[in-house]
């Protein structure tokens, strides 16, 4: 089992290193020449060719491509994250402010999309070929097939305006975070409760709960005991891969609600061209993603004896 | 699929046959194929009936869906009858292009992949991997962010990030394919490799791939949408479903009406073409490959 997570921490540290190569070439390596830009930002309207190369050099533009991105890598590690070409500020001090509405909102989120599509998947499982089972596939598919901005839009538009349920200027805080994380997990939640339905139903359908099922087990011993702890480790690694979708989605419903985030100000700078704050924030999410993968994975190993025995490993 | 069956190697007909037959007594594939029917229709007759979808008339912002405005008009007082019809052509069209190049792509790659071997096959495996293993939205955006918002670079950004689980699929079918027996026949008769690769193991590889990328459309046409809702797509004042809906944010508390029409379209889109994709999994048998 330690040689598995090994191997997939190593795996992890290079799919990261290969996309910050590519990351770095796309945004920092581009033609565009970000030097005007960013003199005119501060303040420089015509500038002369002399502060254009003052600039080249303060921000190493003149220097071989490889050696710019083994400094950027190094800096990195320094927690030195560059400069906003934009207003010239430092990216981690204009992101740090907005990181923690956001993890706020992507956390909230993910935790409800969990939590809820366990109940529904679960409890659809359990009433296979009953109302309720209907009632959460109609409900699931719906929610797999509004897009999320849509869902954010009736939400403000229903339940904010008219309701008055909510407020309408969301602060990032925990007061306001639930309409905004609620439509996030929206997606995930669909998906997420249909995927753990059918996992729970192929085990229920397996031979030992035929077993189970011969020895008087009640539902609930069949559901819990037996089919989830079997259905869980690959409805898992599809949680991982859905938090993916949570950081791709988590700009858009922060432009619905205007949540003072870091997605909304990625897409400004995004707008503007400004590249190392897209840089950082893309690094950031990347991370994130490969964060939660691997520990996921880990989490997989621990749950499923099967993949600790040496014929796994092999494979 | 019908011109598929057909290209498709003898042996292997009469299942792709049974396949068009299980698909067309399928309810939610014949559903899903009504949806896109209307919506195509829409979309290449629609602009005909309706006006222009960019006059603005500022005698007439934000009224109320009318006889004379179905959906009402928005805050420049187009009509968002006609925006929401020619915004069809925009949305439906990207979303295509993006098909077909992450297919062509995935495919491509895959197949490669398998028939090259060796160095190749592990360089692009390698690819692939770090393609999947990075979320596919944030990459987008990263991308967007190079080269600059606008249509083509959202359709190129989305494209770059779709193909490598298409790619991954593709190779482990070919790879199969090697085994088969009318391969290893021509092999041994003398075929050259190109035209095994052609002739035998792309016909079967495309079927299947191509029912896998379907499988992912609708999340082609969400990211579509959702990128240009950021503003990140198409720029004003071109029509479009998720633009339209970002600019009606700012009118919602008055003009709830601006929803209904873009809103309606990208509900009718992912509705039918997850209605197909599940129908292609059902009918397909593809729980094994996907």
């Amino acid at each position: 089992m330690a040689g598995r997570v090994l191997r997939r921490f190593g795996a992890a540290l290079a799919t990261l290193l290969a996309a910050s190569i590519l990351v770095w070439v796309m945004l920092m390596a581009a033609p565009t020449d970000p030097v005007e830009g960013i003199l005119r930002a501060r303040g420089i309207l015509e500038p002369d060719p002399y502060q254009v190369a003052a600039m080249r050099t303060e921000l190493g533009l003149d220097d071989p491509p490889v050696l710019r991105y083994l400094r950027w890598l190094a800096a990195w590690f320094h927690g030195d994250f560059g400069v906003s070409w934009k207003s010239g500020r430092p990216v981690a001090e204009e992101i740090a402010q907005r990181l923690p509405a956001t993890a706020l909102l992507t956390g909230v989120s993910m935790l409800m999309a969990v939590v809820a599509s366990v109940l529904l998947g679960v409890t659809a499982a359990s009433c296979h070929r009953r109302a309720w089972d209907t009632v959460v596939r109609v409900i699931t598919l719906a929610l797999v097939i509004v897009p999320s901005f849509l869902f954010g839009l009736l939400v403000l538009n229903t339940v904010v305006l008219r309701l008055k349920w909510g407020r309408v200027v969301a602060d990032g805080t925990w007061l306001t975070v639930w309409w905004p994380a609620l439509t996030l997990a929206c997606g995930a939640i669909g998906y997420w409760s249909r995927v753990l339905r059918a996992s729970v139903l192929e085990a229920l359908s397996a031979p030992y709960l035929l077993v189970s099922r011969a020895r008087g087990a009640s539902l609930t011993r069949q559901v819990f005991v037996h089919a989830l702890p079997n259905a869980l480790p690959p409805w898992l690694t599809i949680v991982a891969l859905g938090a993916a979708g949570l950081l791709g989605g988590a700009p858009i419903v922060e432009a619905v609600f205007t949540w003072p985030g870091v997605g909304a100000y990625t897409v400004q700078a995004i707008s503007a061209g400004d590249a190392p704050v897209v840089l950082f924030y893309t690094m950031v999410a990347i991370t994130t993603f490969i964060v939660v993968s691997l520990l996921t994975d880990v989490l997989v190993t621990v749950l499923d004896p099967r993949l600790r025995t040496p014929t796994a490993v092999a494979s | 699929m019908s011109a598929m069956t057909t290209d498709a190697a003898p042996a292997e007909r009469g299942s792709h046959a049974g396949l068009v037959h299980r698909l067309l007594h399928h309810r939610g594939f014949v559903t899903g194929l009504v949806g896109v029917l209307i919506l195509l229709t829409v979309a290449l007759v629609g602009p005909l009936l309706v006006g222009d979808p960019d006059l603005t008339r500022f005698t007439q912002q934000l009224t109320p869906p009318s006889a004379a405005f179905p959906l009402g008009t928005d805050s420049a007082g187009r009509d968002v009858m006609a925006r929401t019809v020619y915004g069809a052509r925009v949305s439906l069209l990207a979303a295509l292009v993006v098909f077909a190049i992450t297919t062509t792509l995935g495919i491509g790659v895959g197949v490669t992949a398998a028939l090259a071997g060796g160095r190749i096959d592990a360089f692009l495996c390698r690819c692939c991997d770090v393609m999947l293993g990075l979320p596919s939205l944030v990459m987008a955006l990263a991308i967007v962010g190079a080269l600059g918002p606008g249509l083509i670079n959202l359709v190129v950004a989305m494209s770059i990030t779709g193909w490598a689980g298409l790619a991954k699929l593709c190779r482990t079918l070919a790879l199969d394919c090697r085994h088969r027996g009318d391969v290893i026949a021509a092999r041994m008769a003398g075929v050259s490799p190109a035209r095994i690769a052609v002739g035998h193991i792309l016909p079967s590889v495309l079927i299947y791939g191509l029912i896998s990328a379907t499988l992912g459309l609708g999340e082609t046409v969400l990211g579509l949408a959702g990128m240009s809702f950021l503003g990140l797509g198409v720029q004003p004042p071109t029509a479009e479903w998720g633009s339209m809906l970002n600019a009606s944010r700012i009118d919602l508390a008055v003009a709830p009406w601006l929803l209904i029409g873009p809103g309606l379209g990208l509900v009718l889109v992912v509705t039918s073409v997850t209605l197909i994709s599940d129908a292609l999994r059902d009918c397909a048998d593809l729980k094994e490959l996907s």
